[in-house]
């Protein structure tokens, strides 16, 4: 590359260390330090905890729990879209985006609507007779649930789509040819290619339900996640050691799941 | 696949940033501070959200023009501005906080102490809200009440006391947040309710635990509260008498009372902050929130109670609001010291024993 044009890179550099990499290094680095010496209490501290250790995997199984579900409701979708005819395509699109372009806060209400006593889903169903009470779904994990698959879906069909627009059909027509099943077919050919969309998307996916703020609070009731709990630590009990240490956990996290993704990634399709 | 891993970085910074953009949207407003050379002095008043058409009209518009000022405001929920101020990055004149966030803020020695003389108005107000932390401190603007609200198709029977929320309720409780203004109340009212005379910690603890599989959650904003009541998620609860009326909008046979053990003295302070350039300024403008001119006006819009002896109100605009002497003066008070000392600890025990 051309050394001066190098230099362009400069400003945007300067800006990301000014403001990302050097508080993120400050933030970590602090949480070794207690009273002056270097020790590793914090963290222990909150291993030992079952409190905590209760809401890390209540944290996780929200997360992997939505994680799956996206995937199992996107990929579909992504393939019927990546396959319609360019308008069509357009308009389906701009459909599954659209619970990204309105706020968290609208959307979370809107939920509040339809899952709560007298909402949309329990009225249905005490009316028709089907339940004698109606269901506690609201502010419950399963509510937290729901919304964060409404609010992550378009990110996973979004990735999806951009891998199977550039899957050559070519090769699946090939493979029918030569006797595969229609099964057969998508199993050997078509999924393995479109591995590395599932695998982006479903980070986004568990790294947004897993630093999920606003979602949990509206929608779940007195179950805590690791966000929440952040959040009370740092804004109301102003006990910014501990809010940092929790977050190099939500960070640590993070890295891991995206390595261990990654390695699946590399297993199912070796040469993407 | 490089290609793929950008765009989805891309889209990662895009909706972590529309994340953050959502989240400072309350505290804007600060930034117009474009005062020219020989403008009006500028008074930077921090404060809630509520009632903000309100408080533009009949408290900040009048001053300015008597004062000559020009007064800028800075929005946000209680803890969010006291940390303001604990970082210094602001430049704060005045501030509204609740008595319990005060507190920390004097013990912290973040405000400027006060020169009564200045304010006038103190000789006419209530003597709970005179010098609720010490006199050399703001005063309280408004005395309002924590009692029970009720929607009675839900209920069976009347409720009358803080032990009713043991007994009364099934699964459709809503309960203060213990980082909420309320949260130290509830501590206060479960050791009351499990017959302590004086407040026993263990109790009231083992207390709230038995009531925890019928709260349905533990709110942290009343906004919450309000919602819940209007969706019937909820029956009822502990809320601040100020909110009643937007109860009442939902179910208009909800019922707010004052529980026999004594309903909680809800404060909001206003006081300096110490650095303050404009401490007169300052003083002038808490004496002017004290007036009868503006403690009426807030009385009769339902925006605050009132703590100016002089303020009379018809029985009518009394709805929802903590008025009149002998209401003021049943109200418990908790000793805030003692509850900042304990919070940490309080907090704690909350979240493992009870729950969010």
């Amino acid at each position: 590359m051309n050394k001066r044009a190098m230099y362009l890179l400069l400003p945007g550099l300067l800006f990301l260390a000014a403001f990302m990499l050097v508080p993120i290094t400050l933030t970590i680095a602090s949480t070794f330090v207690q009273d002056g010496k270097l020790t590793l209490e914090g963290y222990l501290h909150f291993f030992r905890d079952g409190y905590f250790n209760r809401i890390l995997l209540t944290t996780l199984r929200v997360s992997v729990v939505t994680t799956l579900i996206c995937m199992l409701l996107g990929y579909p979708a992504a393939y019927y879209i990546s396959r319609a005819s360019a308008r069509k395509k357009g308009i389906l699109l701009a459909l599954s985006i659209f619970p990204l372009l309105t706020s968290p806060v609208v959307r979370s209400f809107s939920w509040m609507i339809i899952l709560g006593k007298k909402g949309l889903i329990n009225s249905f169903l005490v009316n028709t007779g089907m339940v004698a009470k109606p269901l506690d779904i609201l502010y419950t994990p399963t509510a937290m649930m729901i919304g964060l698959v409404h609010l992550f879906l378009p990110l996973i069909i979004i990735t999806l789509l951009g891998v199977m627009e550039n899957l050559d059909h070519e090769l699946v027509r090939a493979a029918r040819s030569l006797g595969a099943s229609p099964f057969a077919a998508f199993r050997k050919i078509t999924f393995p290619l479109t591995v590395p969309g599932l695998i982006i998307g479903g980070i986004l996916v568990f790294v947004g339900s897993l630093t999920a703020y606003t979602t949990p609070a509206l929608l779940g009731g007195k179950e805590r996640v690791v966000s929440t709990f952040l959040y009370q630590n740092a804004m109301t009990l102003n006990d910014w050691q501990a809010a940092s240490v929790i977050a190099v956990i939500m960070i640590v996290i993070t890295f891991v799941v995206v390595g261990l993704m990654n390695a699946w990634a590399n297993r199912l399709n070796p040469k993407g | 696949m490089k290609k793929m891993m950008t765009a989805g970085l891309a889209l990662a910074l895009t909706s972590m940033l529309a994340a953050c953009g959502s989240n400072n949207a309350s505290t804007g407003n600060t930034d117009n501070n474009g005062a020219a050379s020989g403008a009006p002095a500028e008074l930077v008043i921090s404060t809630w959200g509520f009632s903000e058409d309100f408080f533009k009209e009949s408290v900040y518009a009048p001053f300015e023009k008597e004062h000559n000022v020009k007064i800028v405001v800075e929005i946000g929920n209680n803890a969010e501005r006291l940390n303001k101020i604990r970082q210094g990055s602001s430049d704060v004149d005045v501030v509204y906080l609740s008595d319990y966030y005060a507190q920390q803020a004097i013990d912290e020695g973040l405000f400027e102490t006060i020169d009564s003389s200045k304010i006038p108005n103190l000789e006419n107000i209530y003597d709970i809200a005179k010098a609720p932390l010490g006199a050399e401190y703001g005063p309280a603007y408004t005395v309002g009440r924590l009692g029970i609200a009720y929607n009675p198709a839900l209920v069976e029977g009347d409720v009358t006391a803080w032990s009713d929320l043991w007994s009364k309720f099934d699964k459709n409780l809503a309960m203060p947040a213990i980082t909420a203004t309320a949260g130290p109340m509830i501590v206060d009212a479960a050791s009351l309710a499990a017959g302590n005379a004086d407040f026993n910690e263990d109790t009231a603890f083992t207390k709230l635990k038995e009531l925890d599989s019928n709260v349905v959650k533990y709110y942290s904003q009343t906004s919450e509260y309000v919602n819940m009541f209007g969706q019937e998620e909820i029956a009822g609860g502990p809320i601040m008498e100020m909110y009643f009326k937007d109860l009442q909008a939902a179910v208009p046979d909800a019922k707010f009372v004052a529980p026999s053990e004594g309903a909680y003295a809800v404060m909001n302070t206003v006081n300096v902050v110490k650095g303050s350039d404009n401490k007169e300024l300052a003083e002038a403008f808490i004496n002017w929130q004290l007036s009868e001119e503006v403690q009426a006006a807030s009385a009769k819009a339902k925006v605050d109670s009132p703590v100016n002896v002089n303020v009379t109100l018809t029985p009518e605009e009394a709805v929802g609001v903590t008025y009149g002497a002998d209401v003021i003066g049943k109200l418990r008070k908790l000793d805030m010291s003692f509850v900042n000392e304990h919070i940490t600890e309080w907090t704690d025990r909350f979240n493992r024993e009870i729950g969010g």
